[in-house]
């Protein structure tokens, strides 16, 4: 019926992952490391929708399940760049690597 | 009868604690509180030795330790020689207390140096007083402490320091030797106890060889204590202490210590003929080897630290040659007029505020006290007739000559012409003659000062009655011990003559070579041999180079070893670890992305090991 | 090849492009709109999937919402402008390392991954079947939704608001 099977989404969805994690783990602006753990989530959602059609037992549940992951993702979205606004406030900056305090 | 006898010894030690703690406020009264207590304990000692008079030999003892079967005890011994030991230790140090009270007066120190005092005579009362070996030991060490103490308390100069530590370190020589004697007998006996160890002695309970071996290891501590070659070095260097330290320790106390542990431990050499042998001719060595020494020195309390070498010898030579009466009647009268002749000393370096010879002379019209009573002393240990170092003399000399050791007696007797002529030596070149240094105000020194010598000459004088061939009241006490075979020879005739003969030869040539200036001095007819006695026989030179410097070289090997090999591979390792954590400190810089990418690392590294494992890896 | 295979590869090929673009793009603001292709095409690969509500949503939240927010937080913080990455060349090989080897793995465990075709029509009145289930089965997570949204609108508004204090000062 469908010609593209699961496995190619999940390679896709991993593919974005990646970019995603090498985004969060090596940029230096804050606000970048947040789109890319936004990307994250994406990838996270292709997954879910995947099963939701092609899994064991398919299903309208895992739409609902990317549905909350999607608010929660926003709200997490608001919340981390209300933090950096604040810390940006204090410190006047946004880069990650000078955010050290924690090792004192 | 006499239940107070422990106070004996506590009383200076309470002197020693009260001027410890009120010192500062005592001031110059430090001095009539350690005397007022230390006269205490002699006349408790004095009361002591009269009750021991035809009385019975006192023991109490508190048990201590127990371990197994074995109790370590502590307590007091009253013998008849324990109690002699008694009178003569409070005695020369009530004496000198008072004399110190005079002598110090203007020191900054001076209740600190009472309590010193008090300290030392503490610990050796207490030496005295020990009714085993144990005990001895541990006042043994003390009374070595003690004589750190006084020897180092001018311890803002350097001589003194050394002084002090090197009679430390001298002695504690010979104190390894009487550890190893004491452990060995208590392992062959199994007590400490002195009428124990006697007891077994006599029973053969313990072979010959032991005997020889620990009677041996026992006097190495008393050559160290005792001032007896090869470990006789730190006796003259301690000079440096304040003369009436020296007029204390050297004279009467410490240096009589090791005489008084052979004396104690007796019956143990009286065992073994090969001990008395090397007792004996350590003492003879000794006695000549020093009295040698002593002609050339310039330094007026090292004459009179060798002279005092000199007599330790003797007492060992008699001791050695089974002449324990002659030995103890020698420590008490060596102990009278060596005070006296070192206090005499003090009083005259008081004076003229120098120790060297060469600069005194003409002192006798100036010093009317100290003068005569210096001659006093001279002629005691001279042996002149019917003073008291005639008869103890006398008896050693009888001793050794009965005792058949014809060799080591022909050296005492040189030895006594020796003593005789640098005694006179010293004599006339300190009082005769004309003044050669600058002594503008030379006065007389205070009572206090002159009274403690007065009594001291007294006693040089008449000190010898109590044991003259026709009168043996020593010998009859001292005969109480039954632990004890004294014995009794007879004296010959020609022994008095022959000594007598001897000192007043040596003072003679000292008249004609000092005062007429008949003969050529001793340093000008034989210079080089004068030269090798003025260095003492190079003896300490000899000690520097082979076991100073040999401890030395072995020292930095090792400590270059120590430095270098072990501090290297302990390095490596503490480098290697520090290395490791400087890197992973690095880690640490609170960079929220490096952790994550650390963590998410080692999850990678975990799932390919799980992938690669589990075998998904195709 | 058919049409939908075709459509997925164009829709996949953006989504990496744009993401891998972001990556590499200076500009803060450049890499965002990069970022916005990248979410757009995954709405269009959750239609592929049947997911016809969620899309919508997709693109409203993601394109819309937070990409806004994204971008009130460029400018509300001042920057450079250009992210310049100066992370150390180590960390930078940790991190590919560790994502290849990651990669690696689930690439070999997922590749052939295939439960067989499910004949499901999630497709049919698909918005109609998110609200039944919404608001039966899930309808305690829901409301416990709006409460963390609730928590997150009250908690970003007192982060980010300053201090009366601060103010006070600030306006001297």
């Amino acid at each position: 019926m469908s010609s593209v099977p699961l496995s190619v989404y999940l390679v896709l969805a991993l593919i974005l992952f990646c970019i995603g994690l090498f985004g969060a783990l090596t940029k230096r602006n804050a606000v970048i490391v947040l789109i890319s753990i936004e990307l994250m989530l994406n990838a996270v959602n292709i997954n879910l929708v995947a099963f939701a059609k092609y899994g064991i037992n398919p299903g309208i549940t895992g739409q609902i399940f990317s549905l909350f992951t999607i608010t929660v993702a926003a709200a997490e979205a608001a919340v981390g760049l209300a933090i950096l606004i604040a810390l940006y406030r204090n410190r006047k900056t946004v880069n990650v690597d000078e955010m050290d305090i924690m090792k004192h | 009868m006499n239940p107070l006898i422990w106070i004996i010894p506590v009383l200076p030690l309470l002197s020693f604690v009260l001027l410890l703690l009120f010192g500062r406020r005592l001031k110059e009264a430090s001095a009539h509180v350690g005397a007022l207590l230390t006269l205490g304990s002699l006349v408790l000692s004095i009361v002591v030795l009269l009750n021991q008079w035809g009385g019975e030999p006192v023991k109490e003892t508190l048990s201590w330790l127990t371990f197994g079967e074995t109790t370590l005890s502590a307590g007091y011994l009253v013998n008849p020689l324990n109690a002699l030991m008694l009178v003569i230790v409070s005695l020369v140090s009530f004496l000198v207390q008072v004399y110190s009270g005079g002598y110090m007066h203007d020191d900054d120190r001076f209740p600190i140096f009472f309590a010193y005092l008090g300290l030392f005579t503490f610990a050796m009362l207490g030496l005295v007083l020990s009714p085993n070996l144990l005990q001895l030991y541990v006042f043994w060490e003390l009374v070595g402490v003690g004589s750190f103490l006084l020897i180092g308390y001018y311890f803002y100069k350097r001589e003194a320091r050394s002084a002090a530590k090197k009679a430390f370190i001298m002695t504690r020589i010979g104190d390894v030797g009487l550890f190893i004697g004491m452990i060995l007998l208590f392992w062959q006996v199994g007590s400490f106890e002195f009428d124990e160890i006697f007891a077994a002695v006599e029973a053969g309970e313990i072979s010959e060889g032991w005997i020889t071996l620990t009677a041996i290891l026992i006097f190495v501590g008393a050559i160290g204590k005792s001032g007896q070659f090869p470990l006789h070095t730190w006796l003259p260097d301690a000079m440096e202490g304040p003369t009436p330290v020296s007029a204390l320790i050297h004279a009467a106390t410490m240096v009589a210590a090791g005489v008084y542990l052979v004396a104690a431990m007796f019956p143990l050499f009286q065992a073994s003929e090969a001990a008395l042998t090397t007792v004996a001719v350590v003492g003879g060595f000794t006695a000549i080897f020093a009295a040698t020494i002593g002609l050339a020195q310039a330094d007026i309390k090292r004459v009179l630290a060798y002279s005092t070498v000199s007599q330790l010898g003797y007492m060992m030579l008699a001791l050695g040659s089974s002449g324990y009466v002659a030995g103890v009647f020698h420590l008490t009268t060596h102990a009278f007029f060596k005070a006296l002749l070192f206090l005499a000393a003090g009083s005259v370096i008081h004076a003229v505020h120098t120790q060297n010879i060469h600069e005194m002379g003409g002192l006798w019209k100036k010093m009317k006290w100290t003068a005569p009573l210096f001659l006093i002393g001279a002629m005691a240990i001279s042996g002149v007739p019917g003073l008291s170092g005639f008869f103890s003399k006398d008896e050693i000399l009888a001793a050794t000559y009965a005792d058949g050791r014809f060799g080591l007696f022909w050296i005492a007797v040189i030895a006594a012409f020796l003593t005789a002529f640098y005694m006179f030596r010293l004599f006339f070149l300190v009082f005769t003659g004309e003044s050669r240094g600058i002594q503008e105000k030379v006065k007389e020194s205070p009572v206090s000062m002159t009274f403690p010598m007065i009594v001291l000459g007294i006693l040089a004088l008449i000190g010898g009655l109590i044991n003259t061939p026709f009168a043996t009241y020593l010998s009859d006490f001292l005969a109480q011990n039954e632990a004890l075979e004294i014995h009794h020879h007879e004296t010959r005739w020609w022994i008095p003559v022959v000594a007598t003969g001897v000192s007043l030869l040596g003072i003679l040539m000292a008249w004609l070579v000092y005062v007429k200036k008949k003969v050529t001095r001793f340093s000008e007819s034989a210079p080089d041999l004068h030269y090798i006695l003025l260095n003492k026989y190079f003896i300490d030179e000899t000690y520097d180079y082979s076991f100073v410097k040999g401890t030395r070289a072995l020292s930095y090997f090792w400590y270059y070893i120590d430095r270098f090999v072990v501090e290297g591979l302990v390095g490596l390792v503490t480098g290697i670890v520090g290395w490791f954590s400087k890197i992973g400190s690095r880690f640490q810089n609170g960079q929220v992305q490096l952790y994550s990418s650390v963590a998410f690392a080692g999850m990678a590294i975990l799932l390919l090991v799980v992938a690669w494992i589990g075998g998904y890896l195709t | 090849m058919n049409g939908e295979l075709i459509v997925f590869f164009i829709l996949a090929l953006v989504a990496i492009g744009s993401g891998i673009l972001m990556l590499n793009l200076t500009k803060v603001v450049h890499m965002v709109i990069a970022l916005v292709f990248t979410f757009l095409s995954i709405a269009g690969l959750y239609v592929m999937l049947s997911a016809e509500f969620l899309a919508f949503v997709q693109i409203l939240i993601y394109s819309g919402a937070i990409t806004i927010i994204m971008l009130f937080g460029i400018m509300l913080t001042r920057h450079s402008d250009r992210t310049e990455s100066k992370i150390g060349v180590p960390r930078t090989v940790l991190v590919l390392g560790g994502i290849v080897a990651f990669f690696l793995v689930m690439f070999f465990q997922i590749n052939d991954l295939s439960f067989g075709e499910q004949a499901t029509v999630l497709h049919v009145d698909n918005t109609e079947k998110i609200g039944v289930e919404l608001y039966s089965k899930f309808v305690i997570p829901f409301e416990l939704t709006s409460v963390l949204l609730l928590v997150a609108l009250v908690g970003a508004i007192v982060l980010a608001k300053r201090d009366d204090e601060e103010e006070a000062k600030d306006n001297e």
